[in-house]
């Protein structure tokens, strides 16, 4: 809105520049007051007093302060926890040199990076160690729970990104019926995750005839337990590991399915639309350059999508530690805490065991991991980011 | 520098908003002391509200009459607005939030280990304080016609004997059978024993039945739930909670027993899981489950699965038992929060109706559940000579036992799902140790739960 459209004259002295600066602050306080409200009250209020709440013995009535002991429940000592920071600060520094490294044309280039590697491999082992002290000490469901939190993640959302990129990119071109295909592909997003979280439960239940088993009989594999099934999905290929490394459950990757299955076709429309802002003329002389479809999508498509690409990897770990409708739908007492989320086990904890404070500590250590986990992938892939 | 002040004021001015909405903490508000009230005095509320959670379309029918009945007859003018406030678990944790707040309803369903956890913060209501009020009470005669077990269901030592509910229905664990298929294997009833049980099981996942409408045949399917724990240790003549001591007692020896004979059927074959939410309905009724066990409330759900399934003959039993039967018996109560003792006054007045023996008999025949009073059971002599699978399980109710009402149940529940699961699963797990690991975490988490009452 300029100054003509409002009718007002040019300011002439000092003072009325300065009556003109202090309505100009009101109307935007006044234009932000309602969204900061509403921010306040439902957002930043039940932060707050949640961690109010974690400093108290708080069952089913606030019982008495115990400041900090609810922290200590999960990770067993102070030592542990400064540890395990102290081995994430080393596996950060190990980044800086080695990001440092490469941006360097000095000669010592080369030392920075063996300096940076053995930064991050003594980072790792300090990491390792306050882990496994807190493992010990700590509470031990809470930290499994942050472990499959990780692997259901790690199993969905390059998924959910790839599968999504790949279809928008073939939705973007002139096949017959793409609007079907559109709508098809986003309704299991817009589908209330209850309902066809059942519907998946069907899918994958312990019956022979399953329409999972019946899908893996086409190819000789014989039936599985799916939700079931508490063994990890690598030991049941036939690979023995175990620990962190052994990975998720069956139980736990037919849960990911769902999470992939659900959330693609969001992915695919963000992206379409990410497609849409990619200028025509790009493809046009990279086409009259003799570029092939498939270097025209490595080379134009996916740097001209990055900053969508960045958009949806950031939401998609957000939502992901987040999750919780389906994976309480389609958990089943037989798959153990091999499916247990964060959320899953803090709900279980208020709810259930009426341990609100001891739950409102984990989601406020839940929440500065989701804090933690957002800041180093802004500053991982922030800078990859490609404007134009 | 005034940029900073509008800045302030603005922070200043949204804080207090945020501050004077939110006001002091729900869980703050003094509750109200019924103790001394004078009940002749006090006029009841005009309007209050039921939660449940009862759906289907017999039921909702049900309760809408029973609703519209005693808003139109009743001779205070209340008027009751019953609302699906979702499962028992929805309710349960909705509750949780608004325990001792203005906002809770007058009356609500929950299960007697749910209300004991409510009342650790002294959230309900006492119906003792007038039950036996010359004015409002209930007439010692009608007191008396409550089947005296769910009577006192409802009653909490654990908080100095206070009634904290009233049984509107009940429901029991029975044991659904296929005669047709018992009889083609050459049996002419149920098993009454543990071992019995196992051969017909058996004899069925190896002969399937020929009135099947699917591929498959197997002996017993077990849903993973606190309930079918509790039967069958029942069923082997065990408790999984001591009343007297005030422990779990989940590891003891008849629960070890009832396990290792279940585990036992899971590697043979003859038993399995549940595939997936009612797949044991739905494969008794296609004829390829001989034997499940579940909630008499379910009757209408079996009698459709079979109509529309193999169409057999089949009934309901009590539990294989080492001696005596012993049967699990449950079901939700009606409460009412604390608020005012005008709200609390009309809400005991729908309760009695809600109870009376006319109203008893429409919604133990529209749902399916067991009425709660003697004198009702006479009354439904028609509708038991049309549904002998409902008076089946009716004659088994002088067996019914009770799990235990303490704070905290329902996560102890959980993990004993858990550990049953695991016992099934993995035949080659020492049933012992891990019943004495499961005993140890409930009575800790009970042990917690009691701490608060001190």
């Amino acid at each position: 809105m300029t100054e003509a459209t409002l009718g007002v004259k040019p300011p002439k002295t000092g003072s009325t520049l300065h009556t003109l600066r202090t309505k100009e602050q009101i109307t935007g306080y006044l234009f932000v007051l309602p969204a900061l409200i509403v921010i306040l009250v439902f957002g930043l209020f039940p932060i707050g007093y949640s961690l109010y709440m974690s400093l108290f013995n708080w069952r089913v009535t606030k019982g008495a302060y115990v400041g900090g002991r609810n922290y200590l429940l999960i990770f067993g000592t102070w030592t542990n926890l400064l540890i395990t920071l102290a081995g994430i600060a080393l596996i950060v520094a190990a980044f800086w040199i080695w990001s440092n490294a490469f941006s360097s044309l000095s000669n010592r280039k080369t030392i920075a990076k063996v300096v940076a590697a053995a930064v991050l491999i003594v980072g790792g082992v300090v990491f390792v160690t306050g882990w496994g002290y807190m493992f010990e000490s700590g509470n031990q469901n809470f930290l499994k729970s942050l472990i499959v939190t990780t692997y259901y993640a790690v199993g969905t959302v390059p998924a959910e990104v790839i599968i999504g990129m790949i279809l928008a990119f073939l939705l973007y071109q002139d096949i017959v019926g793409k609007d079907i295909f559109r709508m098809m592909y986003f309704l299991p997003y817009v589908t209330p995750s209850v309902t066809s979280a059942v519907v998946f439960q069907i899918i994958f239940s312990l019956r022979e005839t399953s329409i999972a088993n019946m899908v893996i009989g086409w190819f000789g594999i014989s039936p599985q337990r799916w939700r079931f099934e508490q063994r990890p999905l690598l030991n049941l290929l036939g690979v023995d590991i175990s620990g962190f490394l052994a990975g998720p459950s069956l139980a736990l990757v037919s849960i990911m399915l769902y999470g992939i299955w659900s959330f693609v076709g969001y992915n695919t429309v963000i992206f379409l639309a990410g497609l849409g802002n990619i200028p025509k003329e790009t493809y046009e002389a990279a086409e009259i350059d003799g570029a092939t479809k498939a270097q025209m999508f490595r080379h134009i498509t996916m740097p001209l999508l990055s900053p969508t690409t960045f958009y949806l990897t950031l939401i998609g770990f957000i939502g992901t530690f987040k999750a919780f409708n389906h994976i309480y739908v389609l958990r089943t007492p037989s798959a153990g805490d091999s499916v247990i989320t964060s959320s899953l086990l803090i709900f279980d904890n208020f709810y259930k065991a009426n341990q609100y404070g001891v739950a409102t500590a984990q989601a406020i250590v839940l929440f500065v991991v989701i804090l933690g986990l957002t800041l180093a992938q802004n500053k991982l892939m922030g800078e990859r980011v490609f404007y134009g | 520098m005034k940029r900073k002040l509008f800045s302030l004021i603005a922070i200043v001015m949204v804080a207090a908003m945020v501050l004077s909405a939110c006001g002091t903490p729900a869980t703050d508000t003094p509750p109200v002391e019924e103790g001394g009230v004078d009940w002749s005095t006090v006029t009841p509320a005009q309007n209050i509200t039921f939660w449940h959670q009862h759906t289907g379309e017999d039921r909702e029918a049900a309760m809408e009459k029973i609703v519209n009945d005693f808003n139109s007859t009743n001779e205070y003018g209340i008027t009751l607005t019953a609302e699906y406030a979702g499962g028992y678990g929805d309710i349960y944790t909705k509750m949780l939030a608004l325990l001792n707040t203005p906002d809770v309803p007058d009356i609500v369903v929950g299960y007697q280990n749910q209300i004991a956890t409510y009342q650790l913060a002294d959230a309900f209501f006492d119906m003792n304080t007038v039950i036996n009020d010359s004015v409002y009470g209930m007439p010692q005669a009608d007191q008396d016609d409550f089947i005296d077990a769910f009577f006192q269901q409802d009653v909490y030592p654990l908080y100095d004997n206070q009634r904290l509910g009233l049984a509107p229905n009940r429901s029991m664990e029975v044991m659904y059978y296929n005669m047709d298929w018992l009889t083609e294997l050459g049996y002419d009833g149920p098993p009454t024993t543990p071992e019995e049980f196992r051969e017909m099981t058996c004899a069925a996942s190896a002969n399937p039945f020929s009135g099947a409408m699917a591929e498959g045949s197997m002996g017993y399917q077990l849903s993973i739930d606190t309930s079918r724990f509790a039967s069958w240790t029942y069923a082997f003549g065990g408790d999984i909670y001591d009343g007297t001591t005030n422990q779990y007692t989940l590891n003891s020896p008849e629960a070890v027993a009832a396990f290792e004979f279940l585990q036992d059927l899971f590697a043979d074959g003859c038993a399995r899981l549940v595939s997936e939410n009612y797949g044991d309905q739905s494969d008794f009724g296609n004829g390829t489950l001989l034997f499940t066990v579940g909630s008499s409330s379910g009757l209408p759900f079996y009698t459709s699965a079979v109509e529309g399934g193999a169409n057999f003959e089949w009934s309901v039993a009590a539990l294989p038992s080492t001696g005596t039967p012993k049967q699990d018996v449950y079901g939700a109560s009606v409460s009412i929060p604390k608020s005012t003792p005008e709200r609390q006054l009309a809400a005991w007045i729908f309760l009695k109706y809600y109870t009376s023996p006319e109203v008893q008999k429409l919604w133990a025949e529209a749902s399916g559940y067991f009425p709660v009073r003697k004198s009702v059971a006479d009354m439904m002599g028609d509708y038991m000579a049309a549904n002998p699978t409902y008076k089946a399980s009716w004659d088994l109710l002088e067996y019914g036992w009770f799990e235990p009402a303490v704070p905290g149940y329902d996560f102890v529940r959980d993990e004993i799902e858990v550990v049953m699961a695991a016992v099934v699963d993995d035949p080659t797990l020492d049933v012992q140790t891990e019943f004495d690991t499961l005993n140890e975490f409930g009575n800790r988490i009970l042990a917690e739960q009691l701490e608060q009452l001190n």
